[in-house]
């Protein structure tokens, strides 16, 4: 009996590995909670290291998959059941499905902004987060403040939500560092004449093409990098934002007006990941991440059989992180669905 | 004598306010001492951390631990939790009882606070009293302070205290027996005793320094503590 | 600016304030400086609100200015702590309420000390067995006295007389509203809003009819400093960060300063004096300062006190321009007056701030 798989979720983790089951003959039901697959990957603009529109990369994760697979649409588990070598997915709309594998990609929500309260971010008009940027990038409209004028100064903050016990998120989210230093280059160009800041604690460029973006950055662009972490925003009467920030290389404390804060948030974890963790009895981190057998060589398993995990619902990682990591799990998946009888 | 790190990491303080600082800035950026002195909350923290002894007794010794306001601010921002704020109260401790703070400019005032809030805590069992903040010190109150203490009695029954008397109320006399299980208290917990010592160690610095130190506020050592500001403090560097 | 971002961090920040039956402890600071304030608190919480509120002669500060001024050192201040708490237990309380802002951070550092360091509350236990031959308990609730007054600001409301809108446009009045920093600079939790938005005196403010302005420096520290102020060589710190939030301010047109903190008014208030003599400047319209009243003062001119009643008298920067502006009525030459009337001289007029 041809036995299925089903991978709640219809991200970039998700579509990929069920296009890799697809390919190793398997049948697979897609389960996405919003109106279409994709998941985040709708949103941005033009990707790091090399600045290539996210819509391509898109194009080519759904036309990889094609028809291959049954994909249902706003639809979500309910209730999962373990049995002994299977699991009964009841629908929120009530239909029960019995498959004999489940794979978590349910993928990740950015850190809410709001909670970061001394940034104003939903008070202050012109603090925005990097997700709105894209946004306002993907549009094709030009950045500009609340009151519809060109910033002549943009400021970049790295690591909010992130490594940041009063946020409740102690881990490094990873991709933000470069989202900022590539927005950073974005900003300049779209317009050139105005002043571009980054606020950092450390710059994470550890992977390929990245260092040499912050040296482009730096070089080509006369990007300001300043080393500390903001401490507090506030508003002027027009409406700019007013900073305060230690330069720790100089040690020297200063504020800072800009006409537009850019707020580089981080991941979390989906309380539906967790919710549904919880009902499937699989292990969450302390950072709330789910946890998988071993870090280095079983990361797509978790603590129970027949139940994996991939993409970014097991912690930060890039695009092309998570299309590896989701080929990997469709192929441990593939695995144990031979040992079944 | 142990170590110094070893003796501040025996406050329970210390622990909740040291737990791996990153160097963010966050507690500098937001502090009132660093917008106006040369501080910054962060190079003590970043001391504290080599556990080096040299460097610890320096800081004991210096300036730099004396310019914080506690505020409190910085234990507001740090993502570490943190808390530059508790540290420098451990280190001020500590820079008093071992009889360190003589050595530092603003460490030095301890004695003038010692005399003035710390008696009047054992005097009237509060850190203040209208009758102590003498207009002639303190210009910065203004004339109707001035107004008031001239005629404190009658000006206090109109607000509606119970002035120096005996009973519940505003600035009432605390019963002796109640200010004498003040003093216990400060004999039993080692307030007296670092009293003491800030007198004792204060007395043998205005004898290096050949300055007068009689028991009164009036005596020529206090007179320096209470008004000397050396412009470095705050000069640009 | 939106508002709705800020209701929302409200709404996380709700904390357990006692309703009745309180031990009241009080200030060193709103003693001296503000006296009347605790007179109206008291009356306002007996005579209007019913509510049972205690006071133990025999209770004494909690040390906190010597604490942080370094002079006591922390097993004093917590031994004296216990003390008060003793005082508590005997008479059958478990409501603490402080008029001291920086009693109130200290308590709750007290408590969350002995919460995570149960050998240390052991240690203190015994040292006040040993000075005093007193024991104690814990009290179930602490709250600040302006968490009380926030707690029935809309009982106050109801019964008030007075409006923090000009009394002839009916504009609301701007306020600045002023948190010492040890209401929740260390402790986020135990604040009602939190550290960044605190709610207790925007919550009276909405109430009672006014509106609050934002500006850059509003979570700044006033300056007391502690030491910061207590000597003289330092004072200069203590200024320049009232100078600091004055300066900020000012461009927004505050009709007055509102405080929770006993050190707070009194620095405000008596900065603007010292600012305007050594520098000639004035923050409020027309050569006067920005009144600054305390939230006792305040919640006592929405009732209708007389404003000499409520101390308004000794404020070094007058008052008198915001009471005009909410239409309410004094008497000018009863203002130095003493109890009985007694003629009591007026104190000297500063060279440059406006006076009454």
């Amino acid at each position: 009996m041809a036995k299925t798989v089903v991978i709640v979720g219809g991200g970039v983790a998700g579509m990929t590995a069920a296009s890799r089951l697809a390919d190793l003959g398997e049948k697979v039901l897609l389960l996405e909670r919003e109106e279409e697959i994709g998941g985040h990957l709708r949103n941005w603009d033009r990707l790091f290291p090399n600045r290539r529109p996210g819509s391509e990369v898109l194009h080519d994760l759904k036309e990889t998959l094609g028809n291959r697979v049954e994909i249902r649409c706003n639809e979500s588990p309910g209730e999962i059941h373990s049995l002994q070598s299977s699991f009964i997915v009841e629908l929120e709309s009530g239909e029960k499905i019995t498959c004999d594998a489940v794979l978590m990609a349910t993928g990740f929500d950015l850190f809410d902004a709001r909670r970061k309260e001394e940034y104003g971010y939903g008070i202050y008009d012109n603090v925005i987060t990097s997700a709105d940027l894209e946004r306002m990038l993907r549009s094709g409209s030009p950045v500009t403040t609340s009151a519809g004028k060109a910033p002549s100064r943009v400021g970049f903050v790295h690591c909010v939500g992130s490594r940041d016990e009063k946020a409740g998120n102690l881990y490094c989210s990873k991709v933000c560092c470069v989202t900022g230093v590539k927005q950073a280059i974005e900003i300049k160009e779209h317009l050139p004449g105005s002043e571009v800041f980054g606020f950092y604690m450390d710059l994470r460029m550890y992977d390929r093409h990245f260092e040499e973006m912050y040296y482009e950055a730096q070089q080509k662009w006369e990007i300001n990098f300043l080393r500390g972490r903001v401490s507090e925003c506030a508003e002027n009467e027009d409406q700019s934002i007013v900073l305060k920030i230690e330069d720790t290389l100089t040690s020297r404390p200063l504020k800072m007006t800009v006409d537009l804060l850019v707020l580089l948030v981080g991941f979390v974890q989906k309380p539906e990941t967790v919710r549904i963790a919880k009902l499937l009895g699989i292990s969450i981190g302390e950072d709330r991440f789910l946890e998988c057998l071993d870090e280095h060589t079983r990361f797509n398993y978790t603590g129970k059989p027949g139940i994996f995990v991939a993409g970014t619902s097991r912690g930060p990682l890039t695009i092309a992180n998570t299309i590896a990591d989701a080929g990997e799990a469709a192929l441990q998946i593939h695995n144990y669905l031979k040992t079944l009888k | 004598m142990d170590r110094l790190y070893d003796m501040l990491s025996a406050d329970v303080r210390f622990k909740e306010g040291l737990k791996a600082c990153l160097h963010c800035g966050t507690c500098t950026a937001i502090c009132p001492a660093a917008e106006f002195y040369n501080y910054q909350p962060r190079k003590i923290v970043e001391i504290l951390q080599t556990k080096n002894e040299e460097e610890i007794e320096a800081l004991l010794k210096g300036d730099m631990i004396w310019y914080c306001g506690e505020c409190m601010s910085c234990v507001t921002r740090c993502p570490r939790g943190n808390a530059p704020g508790l540290l420098i109260t451990v280190l001020r401790g500590l820079s008093q009882d071992l009889g360190y703070f003589t050595e530092s400019e603003k460490g030095r005032q301890q004695l003038a606070i010692k005399r003035t809030v710390g008696e009047w805590i054992l005097e009237y069992g509060y850190c203040m009293f209208p009758s102590e903040v003498r207009p002639e010190a303190h210009p910065e109150q203004g004339p109707v302070w001035k107004w008031e203490v001239e005629h404190i009695e009658e000006v206090m029954e109109r607000l509606g205290a119970n002035y120096a008397k005996t009973g519940p109320g505003i600035l009432r006399k605390v019963p002796d027996e109640d200010l004498q299980e003040l003093k216990k208290i400060f004999d039993v917990t080692g307030g007296t005793r670092r009293f003491e010592k800030i007198e004792a160690c204060s007395r043998q610095k205005a004898e290096e320094m050949g300055m007068e130190l009689t028991d009164s506020l009036d005596s020529e050592y206090v007179h320096h503590i209470y008004t000397t500001n050396d412009p470095k403090h705050t000069a640009a560097e | 600016m939106i508002n709705e971002g800020k209701k929302r961090i409200w709404k996380d920040y709700q904390k357990e304030i006692a309703d009745d039956r309180y031990f009241y402890v009080r200030s060193c600071i709103r003693q001296n400086f503000f006296p009347a304030s605790e007179k109206a608190f008291l009356r306002i919480m007996q005579e209007e609100l019913k509510k049972d509120v205690f006071e133990n002669a025999a209770h004494t500060t909690c040390s906190g200015i010597g604490y942080h001024s370094d002079v006591v050192p922390f097993d004093t201040t917590m031994t004296v702590i216990a003390r008060q708490f003793s005082l508590m237990t005997e008479s059958g309380n478990e409501n603490l309420v402080t008029s001291c802002i920086t009693s109130f951070g200290l308590y709750n550092e007290v408590l969350e000390t002995w919460k995570h360091f149960p050998d240390v509350l052991k240690k203190v236990r015994g040292y006040l067995k040993t000075a005093t031959g007193r024991e104690f308990e814990i009290p179930k609730n602490v709250a600040h006295a302006s968490d009380v007054i926030f707690r029935f600001r809309k009982e106050i409301s109801a019964i008030g007389v007075n409006r923090l809108v000009h009394h002839e446009t009916g504009r609301p009045l701007k306020v600045v509203e002023h948190i010492g920093c040890h209401y929740s600079k260390m402790f986020p939790s135990k604040g009602v809003g939190g550290a960044e938005y605190p709610y207790v005196l925007v919550g009276m403010v909405e109430e009672w009819g006014g509106e609050v302005i934002d500006y850059p420096e509003r979570r700044h520290c006033c300056g007391f400093g502690f030491r910061q102020y207590l000597v003289r060589a330092n004072r200069g710190y203590s200024l320049a960060n009232s100078k600091k939030k004055f300066e900020s301010m000012k461009p927004y047109k505050p009709d007055f300063i509102l405080t929770n903190c006993p050190g707070c008014p009194m620095f405000l208030d008596r900065w603007q004096y010292t600012l305007s003599e050594m520098e000639g400047v004035t923050y409020g319209e027309n050569g006067r300062g920005i009144p600054v009243l305390t939230y006792e003062e305040l919640a006592g001119l929405i009732l209708g006190y007389d404003p000499w009643d409520l101390g308004l008298q000794v404020h070094q920067v007058p008052v008198e321009p915001l009471l005009d502006k909410m239409g309410i009525q004094y008497d000018t030459s009863r203002k130095f007056l003493g109890k009985d009337g007694q003629d009591l001289g007026r104190p000297d007029a500063p060279s440059v701030l406006k006076f009454f």
